[in-house]
């Protein structure tokens, strides 16, 4: 039943509004068995994107993820339907569980999906259901059980085929801190067992709970350092549209064109930045990927902060200062 | 994994019996219109029996007996008599008239010779036998020893026939045709065809009508209602495959989030298509049962003859089945392609 993830320069990239968006840009990741890994990160920061690639939902641009001995960027057909089934269980972030269905049918449908027989896939869904303190509430339907117990039937869905990994997309989100409590303590439990749970979230709350965090969110660096003098060549790039940012920059002498790329891979300029003037603290600051690239016009010399130096320098104390004072 | 779909509709069960009722509806009309098609076809068939007759002789150039009124002397029957083959032979005079039966209604008046081929086998009461007799259908409402004005004279009713109409329910009435000569001729000695017992082939200056020759010729004038119906029951499929299609592809959007659940945890697009398409039959097969209900219910208050074949109940499930299939492609079609990515998010 043990599977090890393994995630290698991932990429995905998709449209939005007329431009190329990369969430993810070049992950890698290892996961073994028995752990739980948390996701971390902002809305939009690629949790519940990486969580759908591993569910084999969705196809990335570009890389590779292995799960156990399956490429699963390659499956296809059965071989697909398998992995969802077999290898798989995700809890969703809105539980969802199939109204019409009683919380022990909700937890049956993957079993009966995958052909096992219905006095066996009834028996084992009672099983899981008490599992997860549910014997009481099984013949239940979803719109009379509480957000913990409608989260805990999703969970014994996801552990109906025994799946050496788990997907949790949020699973605290619609909950509070005492239903939250019972579904972290299963979700630990799931990986005492052995498996792989891999949890998307920005729930602070479930920290203690993860044997790894991965953050998906860019930080910038908050810690001093001195000023970093850089020397760029006519057409010399000094960072693309979509790379992690965590530094400003000041334009010394030369010229910056800032320009944001098209899906048709034409450009659009954004601004040009003169001497004495700084461009690229958005990122920094929102913990946001660059949303246009940098690039020498003719010979230019720019001085990089640190956001902390940059505000310091520059007297701009908060956000909503910086904000005001933004070239774009 | 079909207990998901029944729990579905059990879960939807309002929908699901307004849709039963509403197609069962729509299925129960066309089997009436197609009760109404069947009485129409048969009513001919049972008119012309009636007659009991092998041939039917009319003038050359008339469409038939029932559907023309090309006269020519009664005498000629006489003739035809003595043709080899016939048995007997008597002319008969195919006429209509509105009469007052509580409200003016038209009636076919078949003028024959009493005791002479032609003469109606009656269900109640006597034959024809004397001037100022009427033999009427029960379709009439008369009853022996009621009285009925015809052509302006009254006339006696002394025997009743049953299941004699054409024209689409339009009773037949039997007179002597020695009183239609009077009413209806000014007293000539005419007649609009003659009737045999016994085969003939040819006679000069006739065209000689078969049983079956003749039953064609009264269905032709009622070929384009026959074909509306037709027309309009193809109509009513297609409503019908409308509401099915309706409620099925309604349950595929609303349903939509669990699809995508249902695939992302392993479930195959061929599972959920059968799912679906196990709802429309069971909604189509469901409402083809109300509406045999709904028929049977309605047939005795319709002011027409319903006819409804053994074979349309029997087509109806097949026909309900093949509506509800086609009618949920669209539904099946946006089953399959929900993606499984929207199970994520809140």
């Amino acid at each position: 039943m043990t599977t090890h993830v393994q995630i290698r320069d991932l990429v995905v990239e998709y449209s939005s509004g007329g431009y190329p968006v990369r969430p993810i840009n070049g992950l890698d990741l290892d996961a073994s068995p028995g752990e739980v890994v948390l996701l971390l990160g902002a809305s939009g920061s690629g949790k519940t994107t990486l969580l759908s690639i591993l569910a084999a939902i969705l196809t990335p641009t570009s890389g590779s993820v292995r799960v156990g001995d399956a490429e699963v960027t390659t499956l296809r057909g059965a071989a697909l339907t398998r992995y969802r089934r077999d290898t798989v269980g995700v809890v969703f972030q809105a539980f969802n569980l199939i109204p019409s269905l009683t919380a022990l049918e909700n937890v049956e449908v993957p079993l009966r999906a995958g052909g096992v027989k219905r006095k066996v896939a009834k028996a084992r869904a009672k099983m899981l259901l008490e599992s997860v303190d549910l014997a009481e509430r099984m013949t239940h339907r979803p719109g009379d059980l509480s957000g913990g117990q409608q989260q805990r039937v999703a969970i014994a869905r996801a552990l109906a085929h025994d799946p050496p990994l788990v997907l949790g997309d949020e699973p605290t989100a619609h909950l509070d801190y005492i239903q939250v409590e019972g579904v972290l303590k299963i979700l630990h439990r799931i990986a005492d067992d052995g498996r792989l749970v891999i949890v998307a979230t920005h729930d602070d709350r479930m920290i203690p709970l993860a044997d790894r965090v991965v953050n998906l969110t860019p930080r910038a660096d908050v810690e001093s350092r001195p000023p970093v003098r850089v020397e760029l060549a006519a057409g010399a790039a000094l960072f693309a549209q979509g790379d992690v940012g965590d530094l400003v920059y000041v334009v010394e002498s030369g010229e910056i064109d800032i320009v944001r790329t098209r899906d048709d891979g034409t450009g659009e300029q954004v601004a040009i930045v003169k001497p004495g003037n700084y461009f690229g603290e958005l990122a920094p600051m929102f913990g946001l990927r660059r949303s246009a690239g940098a690039r020498a016009t003719e010979p230019t010399v720019v001085t990089a902060y640190t956001l902390r130096d940059f505000r310091e320098r520059f007297q701009l104390v908060t956000p909503t200062e910086t904000l005001a004072n933004a070239a774009d | 994994m079909l207990f998901v779909s029944l729990r579905d509709l059990q879960w939807r069960r309002r929908r699901f019996t307004i849709g039963v009722l509403a197609t069962g509806l729509v299925f129960a009309l066309a089997l009436l219109i197609t009760g109404f098609a069947g009485s129409f076809h048969n009513e001919v068939k049972r008119a012309v029996d009636a007659f009991a007759v092998d041939r039917w002789l009319v003038p050359d150039g008339a469409s038939g007996p029932f559907t023309s009124a090309a006269v020519f002397p009664a005498v000629v029957a006489d003739e035809v008599a003595q043709v080899t083959g016939v048995d007997a032979a008597a002319p008969i005079a195919v006429l209509r008239d509105s009469v007052d039966l509580g409200s003016r209604t038209d009636v076919n008046v078949i003028a024959v010779t009493p005791g002479a081929p032609g003469s109606p086998a009656v269900r109640s009461g006597d034959a024809l036998s004397r001037s100022g007799e009427i033999v009427v259908d029960a379709s009439t409402g008369l009853d022996v020893g009621d009285e009925l004005d015809v052509f302006g004279e009254t006339f006696a009713v002394v025997g009743t026939t049953s299941g004699i109409t054409y024209y689409a329910g339009t009773p037949t009435v039997f007179i002597p045709i020695e009183d239609a000569q009077r009413l209806a001729f000014a007293g000539q000695p005419l007649a609009t065809a003659v009737v045999t017992t016994g085969a003939i082939s040819e006679f000069d200056g006739f065209q000689v009508l078969t049983n079956d020759d003749t039953i064609e010729e009264l269905r032709r004038p009622l070929g384009k209602a026959t074909s509306t119906i037709d027309f309009l029951r193809v109509l009513l499929w297609i409503v019908a495959a409308g509401i099915i299609g309706s409620v099925v592809y309604l349950q595929a959007v609303e349903r939509t989030r669990d699809f995508a659940v249902l695939k992302a945890t392993g479930t195959t697009n061929r599972t959920l298509a059968i799912g679906l398409a196990v709802q429309a039959i069971i909604l189509a097969v469901t409402s083809a049962a109300a509406a045999v209900v709904l028929a049977l219910a309605l047939s005795p208050v319709m002011s027409m003859d319903v006819e409804i074949p053994a074979s349309a109940f029997v087509v109806l499930p097949i026909v309900a089945i093949a509506v509800g299939l086609l009618s949920s492609l669209a539904g099946l079609r946006r089953a399959v392609t929900v993606d499984p990515a929207l199970a994520f998010g809140g």
